[in-house]
């Protein structure tokens, strides 16, 4: 602070004409500040041309009384003494704007929670009150006219996430005018809904489905789709944001004409991740028959660049030397469709990983599905009747004190929710094609609560699946079978049976594992997001803002959020679209104007504010040599103004002669009260 | 109409020669809203504690608090946002470094500890906030009054010069 700002004092202002309206809060007030008093002291104030009581300033007589006191009286600034000023500042500024004046050249004074809640003493709240009031007085004459910042909404949008979610999502966002950037960080579009193969409850293939929405989404020309993308930073706000996007080269071109040749050349071959390492690809590669964009894509992490598939295709449409470039997207909104990893049993978890025969339920699926790996095999040795179990809830419902903690410390203790349907919904397809399988199911609870899920449960009982229930305190325990005669030896308490211990000889152990959140931390870091105790991203509200993250203009679409089954993720996907077009329709966003400016004759371009800004608002000008508040950017926490040794810089609506001069007036009362 | 019940001035205040006043800069997000919680809850504190509400405690510039002593203040209390819940992500960081500094400079100054009090009181800390007020009221009361102006004129602080010119012609 300077001289400059200091000069302010508690004189008149020319032109400034103030009224102050003090509440009852019929009684609430009242009782303890003696109100009448407190209007009788401020009326004496310079400036002040009315000053009076009301039962209930914020009652819609209590309104009118402000809006026809500006009126009548000429009055370009008022004060309210009332509760706090989260109850009930907008009624006020609101009232003051019908009247014609501008919302800013209000303040709002809090006695009731500062002065007659707290205390028991008239005299000494009626003293403070009267101090308050008398500040906001010296504040108010300081006040100027502002305007709420209006940003306006980049009709665009950024969609992190190419699996079903992502895709819907920009589909609809597309089909409401939006110019849509889909980002996928792997080289494919259809994300985990791609590895599996009929789904519940229609029993269509999903890759089908998925294709339906890919050939939608690429075919629109506002959606521009980047595959093998990953986002290196965002900034700006709702409206306005920049992401700095990598795209890493493909190393395969359109022209490629031979992409067979190509594949079968390559000598290097790396777990094939589509498969959950139930099989093995090349280098080059294409993830999935039917799979968009339509030509392989090479891993550059295994690739050697020997150049044997350059060789196989004549030199043509491949490009080893390809380099990644990056790209900055402007987008108003933001959705987040980062889906879910399967959940990976620990080493032993049920003996996974320690013996064979052993599979997720993922994996499962893989080896069911007729495109997979083993062309809808399964490995059972005894084929002729095999028998197959389940175990449900790997990875889910886990008790704190029972099942071994993950990597992060915490047990999985929520529901997966698509695990119960998706295991029946497996074991009938297995009935389907050897009818001759006995199937046991051990669970803790069965969860098909969809519509239409049920009927897998019904159908399975039906049909032969054997349910055993097991505590989950003590769960089942898997086993080598020592007589050699099956694979696995399960012992489980059956509690539908009062408690017998049963040993299950198994040729085959299905884990229907649960569903972990897609790791996407440094996304949480860049976008700020709230992330639930089960590491799922967290909404604003369950319920009233159920896609909505709390940084304003980023949604939630999909298992980002939580684990889903398709038709959750997709509803949620349409709603965060739906949400996102909203805002955009709005065309912008009012913001409060408290933010702070530069006084460019006063700056000595220190670049001391540069450093403290938490949100990166502060630029030096090259040219000028200054310093520069971004508006768009500053969120008007003041720091700066209390850093700039220069004083060059003010935040409005709390201007060093605001803030000084209240200071001054509480304690000019303070002093005039000692005396008397 | 609710009548105002008129009331007499307290015997008590008016014969007690002095009151300590104290000037409290609560950031809008977490201590104001914390204080809001104490009246709500009908938490009791005197009224000695004069709030002046900022966004951010990063916006206290520490000019700020030497203007409350130089004016007449006899305490000055500063709070913020808990390290971590900043709502403008790390303005109390910058709090946090400058209020130990302050406090060293007030020290230097000849100023007792205890008039200057730093502390951080979450939207959830109405009890916090209440008990803090009780303490420092009752803490400055017993150093009695500071009366800054009147020492720097004793001193001859500005070469005699009326301070209040001299500040505003510097």
């Amino acid at each position: 602070m300077s001289a400059r700002t200091l000069a302010a004092t508690e004189t008149e202002r020319e032109g400034v004409r103030i009224g102050v309206f003090i509440c009852h809060c019929g009684g609430n007030i009242s009782d303890v500040v003696d109100v009448k008093q407190v209007a009788a002291e401020v009326a004496k104030l310079p400036n002040v041309v009315f000053a009076t009581t009301h039962t209930f300033v914020c009652s819609d007589p209590g309104q009118a009384l402000i809006e026809g006191a500006i009126k009548e009286h000429a009055l370009n600034r008022v004060i309210v003494a009332a509760c706090s000023p989260t109850l009930h500042q907008a009624t006020f500024r609101r009232a003051v704007e019908r009247a014609g004046l501008n919302q800013f050249l209000f303040e709002h004074v809090n006695v009731r929670e500062q002065c007659s809640w707290v205390s028991e003493d008239a005299a000494g709240s009626t003293a403070k009150a009267t101090r308050l009031v008398r500040a906001a007085v010296a504040r108010i004459r300081h006040l100027e006219p502002l305007d709420k910042r209006r940003i306006a909404i980049h009709p665009s949008a950024l969609v992190i996430g190419g699996g079903v979610a992502g895709l819907v999502a920009a589909r609809d966002l597309a089909r409401r005018g939006m110019r849509v950037t889909l980002v996928e960080n792997h080289p494919f579009l259809g994300g985990r809904m791609a590895q599996l193969d009929r789904v519940f409850p229609t029993g269509e293939k999903a890759r089908d489905l998925l294709a339906r929405v890919i050939e939608e989404v690429v075919r629109d020309p506002r959606i521009t789709v980047l595959t093998d993308a990953e986002i290196l930073d965002s900034e700006g706000i709702v409206g306005d944001f920049r992401t700095r996007i990598r795209i890493n080269p493909r190393g395969v071109n359109e022209h490629l004409a031979y992409r067979g040749n190509a594949i079968a050349a390559c000598p290097e071959e790396t777990i094939n991740e589509f498969d959950f390492g139930l099989s093995r690809r090349k280098a080059i590669y294409m993830a999935y028959p039917g799979c968009y964009p339509p030509m392989p894509a090479i891993d550059w992490h295994t690739c050697t660049k020997c150049g044997k598939c350059v060789w196989a295709v004549g030199g043509k449409g491949i490009d080893l030397e390809a380099q990644p470039r990056e790209i900055e997207v402007h987008s108003g909104v933001i959705v987040l469709a980062t889906g879910y990893d399967p959940y990976e049993p620990l080493y032993g978890e049920y003996g996974y990983g320690s013996f064979p025969r052993i599979l997720t339920l993922q994996q499962l699926i893989r080896l069911l599905d007729p495109e997979g790996p083993t062309g809808g095999q399964i490995p059972v040795d005894n084929t002729a009747r095999p028998r197959i179990g389940f175990i449900h809830c790997v990875g889910a419902r886990q008790i704190e004190g029972v099942n071994q903690r993950q990597p992060d410390g915490k047990v999985k203790d929520y529901c997966a929710r698509t695990c119960c349907t998706g295991a029946l919904h497996a074991a009938l397809t297995i009935k389907e094609h050897w009818p001759q399988a006995s199937i046991v199911s051990l669970y803790q609870d069965i969860r098909t609560y969809g519509r239409g899920h049920e009927e897998y449960y019904e159908k399975a009982s039906a049909q032969g699946v054997l349910f055993i229930r097991y505590d989950p305190r003590h769960p089942p325990k898997v086993e080598k079978d020592p007589t050699g005669q099956s694979a696995l030896l399960v012992r489980v308490n059956d509690l539908l049976s009062g408690g017998l211990d049963l040993e299950l000889p198994l040729d085959l152990l299905v884990l229907a594992t649960g569903v972990v959140p897609h790791d996407i931390s440094e996304l949480i870091n860049m976008y700020r997001c709230a992330v639930g105790y089960d590491s799922f991203l967290l909404e604003v509200h369950p319920k009233l803002r159920p896609v909505e993250l709390a940084v304003s203009g980023v949604f939630l679409a999909g298992c980002c959020q939580g684990p889903m089954d398709i038709t959750e993720a997709t509803g949620a996907a349409s709603a965060a679209a739906s949400k996102a077009a909203a805002l955009i329709a709005q065309g912008n966003v009012e913001m409060d104007p408290f933010i702070a400016r530069v006084d460019e004759t006063h700056c000595t371009g220190c670049q001391t504010c540069l450093t403290v800004c938490p949100y990166e608002a502060i630029s030096r000008d090259a040219e000028t040599r200054v310093a520069h508040v971004n508006e768009a950017l500053c969120t008007g926490c003041g720091t700066c103004a209390a850093t700039c040794p220069s004083d060059a810089i003010q935040q409005f609506g709390f201007t060093d002669a605001q803030v000084v001069s209240e200071v001054r007036a509480l304690l000019t009362a303070a002093r005039a009260a000692t005396i008397a | 109409m609710a009548q105002a019940t008129h009331v007499q001035p307290d015997a008590a205040a008016t014969a007690a020669p002095w009151q300590p006043r104290i000037v409290a800069f609560l950031c809008y997000w977490c201590s104001y809203t914390g204080a809001d919680n104490a009246g709500t809850a009908r938490l009791k504190y005197p009224p000695n504690v004069d709030i002046v509400r900022v966004m951010c405690s990063g916006r206290i510039d520490p000019a700020l608090v030497t203007e409350a002593f130089a004016r007449g203040a006899d305490g000055v209390m500063v709070c913020g946002c808990h390290i971590g819940d900043c709502h403008y992500i790390s303005g109390n960081h910058k709090t946090m470094a400058r209020m130990p500094l302050l406090r060293r400079t007030l020290a230097g100054l000849g100023l007792e500890d205890g008039r200057f009090v730093h502390e951080w009181v979450s939207a959830a800390e109405g009890e916090k906030f209440a008990k803090l007020v009780r303490q420092v009221v009752e803490q400055v009361r017993a150093l009695g009054p500071l009366d800054w102006p009147g020492r720097l004129r004793e001193r001859g602080v500005g070469h005699g010069m009326d301070l209040e010119r001299w500040r505003e012609h510097a």
